[in-house]
């Protein structure tokens, strides 16, 4: 079970039929159930070997990141012994980066700006989704053409003047620049969302506009509430986008206490690592404080991550 | 949200956005500086924001409290790191500059070719700044066109360290290594080098590609560009030469990538240094160094003496740091006071006196400092080192002060980060094993002229 | 997200059978508004004003100079603009059959997982929440040629790693290898089409005596053909574009002056282009290049897709 866990969707609900557009509560990962067993010899030898290549690729996959805490608790000679355990214990790597750095001021801007953009682009996405998942009006297929080919356009050619845009206000060094395009909806999310907001009844809203509700109460108090499952997917995703972009603040940033934790860990392997002389220990665990804050968030949202991207994949 | 309310709203985004693609325009137009007089005995009032300073040590902050109580009256501000050059050339556009800038000597002249920093002549004449203590190799680096863009503060020489246990063993001495012969520092990598199960073990000779590269074509009595700044040389013989020795040295040693995976995975600021664990024979590197491996490995087995040319004479590649004041800087005058404070003898002995302090209380010696004032330099040598050269440290010390007086600059460009970028990618990809030395260069030479042309005449155009 | 397969089902989705009236229109497009106006803003004027900037010589400090096509002539000549699109194109190449064949064979192992499969599926993906900065800071420690974990392990089986850090014939490689970790999403993806195959189809087929292989090749594979043409054009679409990885590994804005060529993707010479050396006309015209260069591939994928990807929805 997926998304449908917490789906407040009343029983009584008819489910759109999947062909056409599965719910974005779709697919749902149940595993059918298997026919009865046959014990073979071959089949046995089958599953072992399933197994044990499960058990390597799982090992190959989670070892990188165990690798990286392991050596942050590393002094610096001992980085790249490649022991799982370190041999002397270095807790002090996290004091001095905390002390060379300023990782708590760049962790509150980090989650300010996430947060922000998270929120906003959640918010605008569902709005405009909702604009085209419930209206009918001339056009409306160009424009979410439209919508839709702006995914195509490499964010290369919008760069520079958008640079120029907040150069323009004066906003280049703040934080802004970093969150603010979201206010205006995200194409992938605003299609996301849409793909929900169709497969929502019409019957649920023609009863409530009835009784006298007015379209945006439509939207606030009955579409919304509907696809919560949806909207925690947009906001996982886009928190998760935001938190490890390094481009824009590259490209927005300048003093270092404005700074993001990816650029600032950009910062500290500059400062520490080119020239060819490398504190690693510093780079390491500050690449670790990047980094557990996105694997705590992903063993709290995990369900609507795999939802999310099962979906994804399904309306490809 | 009613219509009406969510029509507000529009027009207020709209006219935020309108805002946004006019404001486009504002950028190019403020870069009038005010006419502020630079005046020495003026009374200084506003803030000052630097850009590009960092307070880590005593040298550092003895100065910058020096400089904060000489501009008593303005409210100074620091903006910590490193100066990123499009940080600062964005804030320069977009009508934001900080007041004053601190950057490496090579990156003023094209910040000025760009016209994002100003000449500084009134300010050196206003402000009454003794130009004539100033080492003269420091000051052209950043005067381009008859015109002193920065004030110089620190200056970074090179000196020769080796790991004289090493050199023993291979039946040599300081005097193979040292660069006055090639041939013998081919033959001494040679072996001094060594591998271990298919992995190099000990690095024979760093020759410390492609960052040193300029000390070697020096070293060769060649240059990378001509004097007057406006030609590029790359392509000359003694360029080539350089290079082809310079790179054998890796290729000799299992190739740059195996030598330079080993550097970086080096404990290089830490007590497991190359030479405290003996995997390095010898290389030239700069002065700074020397106070690290004092303060982690005071013990390791490491010795110094000058880096010197073909011809045996002691030779150093002088580099460091300069302040200049930005176009649009709010307050210029703050900010040449506060540049001729930072740099002053005086400024320099106190800060020298306060690092002698410091590293009494460790038990340590003073190594030095080492600027671009050179009246300074002579002041601090003889009021507070103690050079004993019957020990390694003292040797440090002594060498670095020959290589100081020795050093040599290139000529200032106004094509600075294209110019270098391109004999740098040549030497990268002749390390690499991509390129040979003769047609790397010569592909460079291209680039870099171009480069040129195109820095010189902005330069005079926006003069 | 954007697939040819997509827009054909929302075109053929049948709409509420309503004519669209003029409230109707009006709150739409007050819905839309957010959209609407950051597509003017930050999406059609940034796309204008790049081609105009494309045809002059601007470095922000001082006003445009209008060039002519001088800046797409001197990318013809411009070295580093074909290094950078061979790199680009070199890593695309063999990076996205990579992740799309190992993503798949992954998929296909999970869904014989059964139970466990929740398990391995969440080890799987958490390597995707590593910031792209931490991946890059782990290609310099993992790939060190000399003492790093992956040399260390080849190793083992008595290979002798190359210097995947420094050597120009190796710096792509490891950058593919170290993409893998980013596998997670393609599986989940590939897992959920894999479960939504219709048992039926895989009964009948075993009746008629074909092996697990069979099954596999002749029912599988052409039911989520789908799915693996999303992805391809997904990931390539990414691939084209990457920057952050390599960026963090190999360029900065530190000391050092050694950075290596052979990871210079076309991401990186923009951004450089750009904002290092401000070259803004120079770097909108690489922009476009950019943009024209992933339409065609987009388009060619498009193309070849039609012959080999079954659609469910083209069937009765």
């Amino acid at each position: 079970m997926t998304i449908k866990a917490d789906n407040p969707t009343p029983p009584s609900v008819p489910q759109p039929k999947a062909a056409t557009s599965p719910t974005p509560g779709q697919p749902e990962i149940r595993r059918k159930t298997s026919t009865p067993r046959k014990v073979s010899t071959g089949r046995k030898t089958a599953t072992i070997a399933t197994w044990l290549a499960l058990g390597v690729v799982t090992v190959a996959f989670i070892y990188p990141l165990i690798w990286l805490i392991s050596a942050s608790f590393k002094p610096r000679s001992e980085v790249f012994d490649n022991r799982l355990i370190p041999a002397t214990f270095a807790p002090e790597n996290y004091v001095t980066v905390w002390q060379d750095a300023p990782i708590a001021l760049w962790l509150g801007n980090t989650v300010l700006v996430t947060v922000l953009a998270a929120v906003t682009v959640t918010i605008s996405s569902a709005m405009v989704a909702w604009g085209f998942a419930y209206y009918n009006f001339r056009g409306k297929n160009l424009l979410f053409g439209l919508v839709l080919g702006t995914m195509m356009l490499p964010g290369a050619v919008t760069m520079i003047p958008t640079f120029l845009i907040w150069n323009g206000l004066g906003m280049v060094g703040t934080l802004t620049p970093l969150w603010a395009n979201n206010l205006f909806g995200s194409a992938f999310y605003i299609f996301l969302l849409r793909q929900f907001f169709l497969s929502l009844p019409r019957d649920l809203f023609e009863a409530a506009k009835l009784d006298g509700a007015n379209n945006w109460k439509l939207f606030t108090h009955i579409a919304l509430p509907l696809c919560r499952p949806a909207l925690a997917v947009a906001f996982i995703f886009e928190f998760q986008a935001s938190w490890t972009d390094l481009m824009r603040p590259l490209i927005y940033l300048r003093d270092e206490s404005t700074f993001t934790i990816p650029r600032g860990l950009k910062a500290v392997l500059d400062q520490y690592g080119f020239g060819g002389n490398w504190h690693w220990e510093t780079i390491v665990t500050a690449s670790v404080i990047t980094t557990i804050p996105m694997i705590v968030l992903f063993f709290i949202g995990q369900r609507h991550f795999v939802a999310g991207i099962a979906t994804t994949g399904s309306k490809g | 949200m009613s219509a009406k309310a969510a029509r507000t709203a529009l027009l207020s985004v709209l006219s935020v956005a309108a805002l946004a693609l006019s404001g486009c325009a504002t950028g190019q137009a403020n870069h009038q500086t005010t006419s502020s007089s630079f005046d020495s005995s003026a009374q200084l009032k506003g803030k000052l924001t630097v850009m590009g300073f960092g307070t880590g040590d005593e040298v550092a902050t003895t100065r910058f409290d020096n400089a904060k109580a000489a501009l008593s009256g303005v409210q100074v501000n620091l903006l910590k790191g490193s100066l990123d050059i499009q940080q600062f050339l964005s804030s320069v556009a977009s009508g934001q500059s900080p007041d004053i800038i601190y950057g490496d000597r090579g990156q003023i002249d094209s910040f000025a070719a760009r016209g994002a920093v100003i000449p500084l002549d009134d300010c050196i004449s206003g402000e009454k700044i003794d130009t004539s203590s100033f080492r003269k190799t420091a000051l052209d680096q950043v005067s381009l066109n008859g015109h002193v863009y920065g004030i110089p503060e620190f200056n970074q020489v090179e000196i020769t360290m080796a790991n004289p246990v090493l050199l023993k063993q291979a039946g040599l001495d300081m005097a193979d290594i040292d660069g006055s012969s090639w041939d013998k520092i081919t033959a001494a990598s040679q072996s001094l080098s060594k591998t271990k199960d298919g992995k190099l073990a000990v690095i024979g000779y760093d020759s410390k590609l492609p960052d040193f590269f300029p000390l070697w074509v020096k070293a060769n009595g060649g240059s990378l560009i001509s004097d007057d700044g406006k030609k590029a040389t790359l392509d000359s013989p003694e360029v080539v030469q350089a290079l082809t020795f310079a790179a054998a040295i890796y290729q000799k040693q299992g190739g740059f990538g195996a030598v330079k995976a080993f550097r970086d995975s080096a404990d290089f600021f830490g007590k497991g240094n190359q030479f405290a664990s003996n995997t390095l024979g010898a290389m030239a590197m700069e002065q700074w160094y020397v106070n690290i491996l004092n303060d982690v490995s005071p013990k390791a087995d490491v010795d110094f003496t000058t880096f010197k040319d073909r011809q045996g004479a002691p030779l150093s590649f002088s580099s460091g740091s300069a302040w200049a004041i930005p176009k649009g800087s709010p307050n210029p005058g703050a900010a040449c006071r506060f540049a001729k404070s930072m740099t002053s003898t005086d400024s320099w002995m106190k800060a020298a006196a306060a690092r002698v302090q410091a590293r009494e209380k460790d038990g340590k010696p003073f190594t030095g400092l080492f600027t671009g004032n050179q009246m300074a330099d002579q002041k601090i040598k003889d009021q507070f080192v103690k050079a004993d050269p019957a020990t390694n440290w003292g040797r440090a010390i002594e060498a670095s002060y020959t290589a100081n007086e020795s050093s040599f600059a290139y000529p200032a460009n106004p094509a600075g980060a294209e110019f270098k970028t391109a004999w740098q990618d040549a030497v990268n990809h002749v390390i690499n094993g991509q390129d040979q030395p003769a047609s790397a260069l010569a592909k460079a030479q291209q680039v870099a002229q171009k480069a040129l042309d195109a820095g010189w005449a902005q330069l005079n155009g926006a003069g | 997200m954007l697939s040819t397969s997509s827009k054909r089902r929302t075109a053929k989705q049948p709409r509420a059978a309503r004519a669209s009236t003029k409230g109707d229109t009006r709150a739409a497009f007050l819905f839309l508004s957010p959209w609407i106006i950051g597509f003017l803003v930050f999406t059609l004027w940034p796309v204008g004003y790049s081609a105009y900037l494309s045809l002059t010589d601007y470095d922000v400090l001082n006003n445009p100079n209008f060039v002519g096509l001088d800046n797409y002539r001197q990318m013809l000549s411009d070295p580093k603009v074909s290094l950078a699109l061979g790199n680009t194109i070199f890593y695309t190449v063999f990076s996205v059959p990579i992740h799309i064949i190992a993503a798949l064979a992954l998929a296909l192992l999970l869904n014989r997982a059964g139970r466990a499969a929740g398990f391995f599926r969440t080890a799987f993906y958490l390597p995707n929440m590593t910031p792209p900065v931490a991946v890059g800071v782990m290609v310099l420690l993992l790939l060190n040629g000399q003492n790093g974990l992956v040399n260390s392990v080849l190793g083992w089986f008595g290979i002798q790693g190359p210097d995947w850090t420094t050597d120009p014939n190796w710096v792509k490689p490891g950058l593919i290898l170290m993409s893998l970790l980013t596998l997670g999403g393609s599986i989940i993806i590939f897992l959920a089409a894999l479960r939504a195959v219709p048992e039926e189809l895989e009964e009948s087929a075993k009746l008629d005596g074909a092996n697990a292989w069979q099954r596999t090749l002749r029912i599988k594979l052409p039911m989520i053909s789908g799915t693996i043409f999303f992805l391809t054009i997904v990931n390539t679409i990414a691939a084209f574009q990457s920057f952050t990885e390599a960026y963090t590994a190999f360029f900065g804005s530190g000391s050092s002056t050694y950075g290596n060529d052979a990871a210079l993707f076309y991401g990186i010479y923009l951004f450089q282009q750009a904002f290092t050396f401000l070259h803004m006309g120079y770097a909108s015209a690489l922009a476009w290049l950019l943009f024209v260069v992933v339409l065609l591939v987009t388009l060619i994928q498009v193309r070849l897709s039609r012959r080999f990807v079954y659609y469910e929805s083209a069937q009765p």
